[in-house]
């Protein structure tokens, strides 16, 4: 890995806080570090250490107080709304917790809202197939299971073949055996279109299967640390 | 690994599919507002193409059927050379013909006056002279007599020169004053005599003809150069006399007949044909339609039967006016017809020397127009007034200020405008409708919105895609509606305009007017007010979405509410929630109250009208006389039980929407009738204090200390009146004053009245005294007119209003249920029965419409008087706008039947919201 790939997200000093005066909370103070591209990357840490406030701000729908993010060499903090709305277009998939799925689309045609955004989707049949969801592109969401809504939200955020996955507690509301399925469609996805994957999660298991994980706790980086003895998705256990 | 991936085809924007989609999921709502858009835009679409087609086609009749320019009465008939005088269009001299004239019947008088008085004279002289003669002649024979010693007394002598005087007379006296005569009408004395007589009578009449003429000059503008207006002129002759329908013994009213016009105001046949001979004639097809009348029928015209052998629509009868000074046209009692010229013979009663005229050079304009008709008429007084032909003006009606001619036209117009607005204030409050629903879903879908603009989807994909479905259902409706216009809902209009106007054949043409009001407008509207409202939302950033966060003022806490119980506390809640909603549907109940305002109230108004017009009269039986005196110069007298005198004035007053004509009463003291009060007669005010009428007042805005201008109807003569008080009187445009006052201002003799006034039927006067009788008849002619054109339709316009009002409440009632649908799935879990739930949810709504029914009524009414103020501006005569206490029950009624009907709805959508929803993901 060259040193551009190495350092294909680069975040330097972010801070972040909410409120003002009295009631000014510190969420994020002062972090740095750097991810590679492909790597599959875990934010780890319990509820209100900012991981997701991070994950926000990385796939610039928030903003940070101060500090400076570059990925692929693109300044983020210095875009405006609407160069950040062109970034996430052309560079980002979104995956969060609830599947915020259309509801009057079926499965194919809420991947195709992801590949709307693309001027080279990937084909879109092979990854149903891919997603296990050939056989249901024809459901609409309401008639299928948390699991399978959750595929096709990952489906329309990966259809683009963004650079950077960004997931937000993507199992958070699956049972044990669904959570395992996702994973290791994320993971087969990871390794399949080596996008750089950076998933927030509160689930210490997890961080077995990543090339990376960035341990946060009162909005700092208490471990950031390379798994060079990851296990498959499959292996998983908690 | 990443070689092996394929890459597909960039999709079209599935979001796109969606829009069919959301519109088929939402259907009955979508529905909703299709159909109402459809009937306004169509009504108003059909109303812009019926008038557009219509106007052309009175406009184009204007030729096609050589309409005239106007017409004139005159008092008998012209005879040649006056036609020829008045078609040239050129001002008569009046001065030199009047002088002229005068000086023509001088020049006898004072010859004959000169020469009686040289006569005496000279009789006088001759007489004289004999008698000194004789005189001399006696003396001298007397002084021989007495030389001769005879002796004569004064006695003697006087008998003596007595005696010769008379023979000399009888013998010499007339030769001698002929010869003398002869003489001095010989003499240079004689002719300068003459002579200066005649400059003397020449320099009286020159006097009193200049101080006469200066008068008229100045009355009609005499002195003004202008060009000559030639016309040519036709003879449309008519009777008037009254109309009876066999069939039915009764009368019709009053039918005005003319013989056959072969050249000018031609006519469009609707039904049967034109009258073939003596027997038939053809009346006017609106007339006939109100008093049952068809082709083939028989009618009298006073005494004579004819065949109804076709109806028609005359080019100068398009509103059926009996005389241009009415306050509303009458189709149910007057008709305009036709027969064949031995037809006409047939027919009793006073001809009318009624002369239609148009002008050799059309002018280019209403402006110009105006000036041509001005010129004219001096032309046609001055040409009348030097006529041999001893005839008078009787009336003058250019056709622009024709109300028979141009008063559809002109309502046509003023309809287009209100149905605009109608259209407008309806498209405005279904976008508002749409942009709450919209907002609505946008909150619902706050997720969807929040996870597609963080992949990327830009405000602006966003913005197109929700503005898609109104803006589709707004182009859709438009083209229906459309289609509707130019079909189905033109021919509505048109039989509505053919309930009251004498329309002739028409054909339908494109109105690019009617599609830029009814499609662009309406889309440019849907367009900007969901623009803003959408684009206000999605202004706010992806996670505020996601978040679910979408109020724009950040709630820091929630309002305190009092220690109510919990149901209270709930609905307050509910309320907060749904202020948006609340504001729409006032909004939209408003507009309803205001359409229903005017649906209920206006047969209400009507129907006050008539009833209580003989309670607003002063006087039940007004008697005008043609002349105070009888044919034995006596002052024609009445003993009816309380009969006064009045004097009555006409005179106009003037305002940029109309000419309206008011009657200048002179009330004696102490009337029982018209009350004024003692200060006014008895003090020292100034001659121009008046009291207007209260509709004078109220029509017109004028208080008391105002100072109203009114004028002449054919002359520039103004008059200035300070309103000295207000009178009760309601049924008309009236001016009060006393007679002292009347006669000054009108330069009338003391003593000078018109007619009688009693609430007793005065019926001692002879008939043939009798110009006019007013009764409560001639004053319910705009009520019943009004009736007439617009009742009918008043009680399906309410039937509207409750259905607009259905779609407003059912559009918002959803929204609010849609958006509590969790929470009422929720506390169903809880174990709430529906009833309970509605009692929550409902009873908030139900306050909330009480609030606004009773709001919206008020609101209603007041913007009601106000249009009604603007509708009767284009009338005649004044009534306010009345709404009874039922007519308030009634609009309130209306509307609740709607949201009673909504309401259980309402609760069977509550009812089918399933419990398990509550436990369903959000999206």
């Amino acid at each position: 890995m060259s040193e551009e790939e190495r350092k294909f997200l680069e975040v330097r000093g972010l801070e972040k806080s909410f409120g003002s005066g009295e009631t000014k909370q510190d969420v994020l103070k002062g972090l740095d570090f750097t991810v590679g591209k492909g790597e599959f990357c875990v934010l780890l840490g319990p509820s209100g250490s900012g991981k997701s406030t991070l994950l926000n701000i990385l796939g610039g729908i928030d903003s940070a107080d101060s500090g400076e993010i570059f990925i692929n060499g693109d300044r983020l903090s210095r875009m405006d709304e609407k160069s950040l709305t062109r970034y996430r277009r052309k560079h980002l998939g979104y995956v969060f917790q609830m599947y915020n799925l259309i509801p009057n689309l079926n499965v194919k045609e809420n991947i195709e809202t992801g590949a709307y955004l693309s001027d080279a989707p990937l084909d879109i049949d092979e990854l149903l197939r891919t997603l296990g969801l050939y056989e249901h592109r024809h459901k609409l969401p309401n008639q299928l299971s948390g699991g399978q809504q959750q595929r096709v939200s990952i489906g329309r955020a990966i259809v683009k073949n963004p650079d950077i996955l960004l997931c937000d507690e993507p199992t958070g509301a699956l049972d044990y055996t669904t959570s395992k399925e996702i994973l290791r469609l994320i993971e087969e996805v990871n390794q399949k279109y080596g996008n750089t994957v950076i998933m927030v999660t509160h689930n210490e298991a997890i961080k077995l299967m990543a090339d990376h994980v960035i341990k946060l706790r009162d909005g700092k980086i208490r471990h950031d640390d390379l798994n060079s003895g990851k296990i498959t998705a499959a292996e998983l256990e908690w | 690994m990443q070689n092996e991936i394929k890459q597909g085809k960039r999709p079209k924007n599935p979001l796109n599919k969606r829009v069919w989609r959301d519109c088929i999921r939402d259907w009955k709502r979508y529905l909703m507002i299709f159909v109402m858009l459809v009937v306004t835009i169509g009504f108003v679409s059909g109303m812009y193409v019926a008038n557009n087609s219509m106007m052309q086609s009175l406009e184009n009749g204007a030729e096609k059927y050589n309409r005239e320019d106007g017409h004139f009465e005159l008092s008998s008939k012209a005879d040649e050379n006056l036609i020829a005088a008045i078609e040239t269009g050129e001002r008569a001299d009046i001065v030199s013909v009047f002088r002229e004239r005068a000086y023509k019947e001088a020049g006898p008088e004072i010859e004959k006056a000169v020469k009686d008085a040289v006569t005496e004279k000279v009789r006088e002289q001759v007489g004289n002279a004999i008698r000194e003669q004789v005189t001399a002649a006696v003396d001298e024979q007397l002084s021989a007599a007495e030389a001769m010693g005879m002796e004569i007394t004064a006695e003697q002598r006087d008998s003596a020169i007595n005696e010769a005087l008379d023979a000399a007379m009888e013998e010499n006296y007339e030769n001698a004053v002929n010869e003398a005569l002869e003489k001095a009408f010989d003499s240079d004395d004689y002719r300068n005599a003459l002579n200066d007589a005649k400059d003397e009578a020449k320099k009286e009449i020159d006097k009193e003809i200049d101080e006469k003429y200066d008068e008229l000059a100045e009355r009609y503008e005499l002195n003004e150069e202008a060009d000559p207006v030639p016309v040519k002129l036709y003879e449309l002759f008519y009777k008037e006399n009254d109309e009876i329908i066999p069939d039915k013994s009764s009368s019709s009213g009053t039918v005005r007949v003319y013989s056959e016009r072969r050249s000018v105001n031609m006519y469009d046949i609707l039904d049967g044909s034109a009258p073939s001979d003596e027997n038939e004639i053809i009346i006017d097809r609106m007339h006939a339609d109100n008093a049952g009348i068809k082709t083939g029928d028989t009618i009298k015209v006073g005494s004579t039967s004819f065949t109804v052998s076709g109806l028609a629509a005359f080019s100068d009868y398009t509103t059926l006016y009996e005389s241009n000074t009415d306050t509303m046209f009458d189709a149910i009692s007057f008709d305009v017809a036709m027969t064949t010229d031995e037809g006409y013979r047939r027919i009793s009663g006073n001809e009318h020397a009624n002369y239609a005229f148009i002008y050799n050079n059309k002018p280019d304009g209403v402006n110009s127009e105006k000036v041509m008709s001005d010129n004219f008429l001096k032309a046609l007084i001055t040409q009348t007034a030097v006529s041999e032909n001893k005839t008078e003006i009787k009336d003058y009606v250019p056709a622009y200020a024709n109300h028979a001619i141009t008063f559809a036209p002109d309502d046509m117009g003023s309809d287009k405008t209100m149905g605009g607005v109608l259209l407008y204030i309806l498209t405005a409050v279904l976008a508002f409708i749409f942009a709450v629903t919209i907002s609505s879903t946008l909150e619902k879908e706050s997720s969807v919105i929040g996870t597609l603009r963080a992949s990327g989807y830009t405000k602006g994909e966003l913005l197109r895609y929700y503005m898609s479905a109104p803006l589709l259902v707004v182009i859709i409706a438009s083209a229906v509606g459309n289609v509707l216009g130019y079909t189905a809902f033109k021919n509505v209009v048109v039989a509505m305009y053919r309930n009251s106007y004498s329309l002739p054949t028409y054909e339908t043409l494109w109105t690019p007017d009617a599609f830029v009001r009814t499609t662009v407008v309406p889309f440019v509207l849907m367009l900007l007010i969901n623009l803003i409202v959408i684009s206000r939302t999605l202004r706010l950033s992806p996670l505020r979405f996601l978040r679910h966060d979408l109020k724009r003022t950040k709630r820091k806490k929630a309002v305190r509410l009092p220690k109510w119980k919990f149901f209270a506390r709930f609905r307050i809640r509910v309320f907060f929630q749904n202020i948006p909603n609340y504001i729409m549907l006032f909004v939209g109940i408003t507009f309803v109250m205001l359409l229903l305002s005017m649906a209920v109230g206006m047969p209400v108004t009507l129907s006050y009208y008539q009833d209580s017009i003989k309670d607003m009269m002063f006087a039940e039986d007004q008697v005008i006389l043609i002349s105070t005196e009888d044919d034995d110069g006596n002052t024609i007298t009445t003993d009816t039980q309380g009969a006064e005198r009045f004097s009555l004035y006409s005179l106009i007053h003037r305002s940029d929407i109309m000419d309206e004509e008011v009657t200048v009463y002179g009330i004696e003291k102490g009337s029982v009738y018209v009350s004024l009060p003692e200060s006014y007669y008895s003090g020292s005010d100034a001659y121009t204090d008046v009291f207007v009428s209260q509709a004078f007042s109220e029509k017109y805005n004028v208080h008391t200390g105002d100072t109203i201008t009114l004028s002449e109807k054919y002359e520039d003569r103004e008059y200035e009146f300070n309103v000295y008080g207000i009178n009760d009187y309601a049924a008309g445009i009236t001016v009060f004053m006393s007679p002292d006052r009347f006669n000054k201002v009108f330069g009338k003799d003391d003593g000078y009245f018109t007619g009688y006034m009693s609430d007793t039927k005065i019926a001692d006067i002879d008939e043939k005294y009798i110009a006019k009788e007013l009764t409560s008849d001639d004053m319910l002619k705009v009520a019943r007119q009004l009736d007439h054109s617009m009742g009918a339709y008043m009680t399906y316009f309410q039937f509207v209003c409750v259905i607009v009002a259905a779609i407003i409440l059912y559009l918002l009632t959803k929204i609010i249920i849609e958006k509590n649908e969790r929470a009422i799935s929720m506390v169903k879990i809880l174990g709430y029965n529906n009833k309970e739930i509605a009692l929550l949810y409902m009873v908030t709504t139900a306050i909330v419409m009480l609030v606004t029914e009773i709001a919206a009524i008020f609101l209603g009414y007041a913007a009601m008087g106000v249009v009604w103020k603007i509708m009767l501006m284009k009338l005649g005569g004044w009534f306010a706008f009345v709404m009874t206490p039922d007519g308030f029950i009634k609009e309130f009624l209306l509307v609740f039947i709607a949201y009673l009907i909504i309401t259980i709805c309402d609760f069977i959508r509550i009812k089918r919201i399933p419990k398990v929803l509550a436990l369903k993901n959000m999206e």
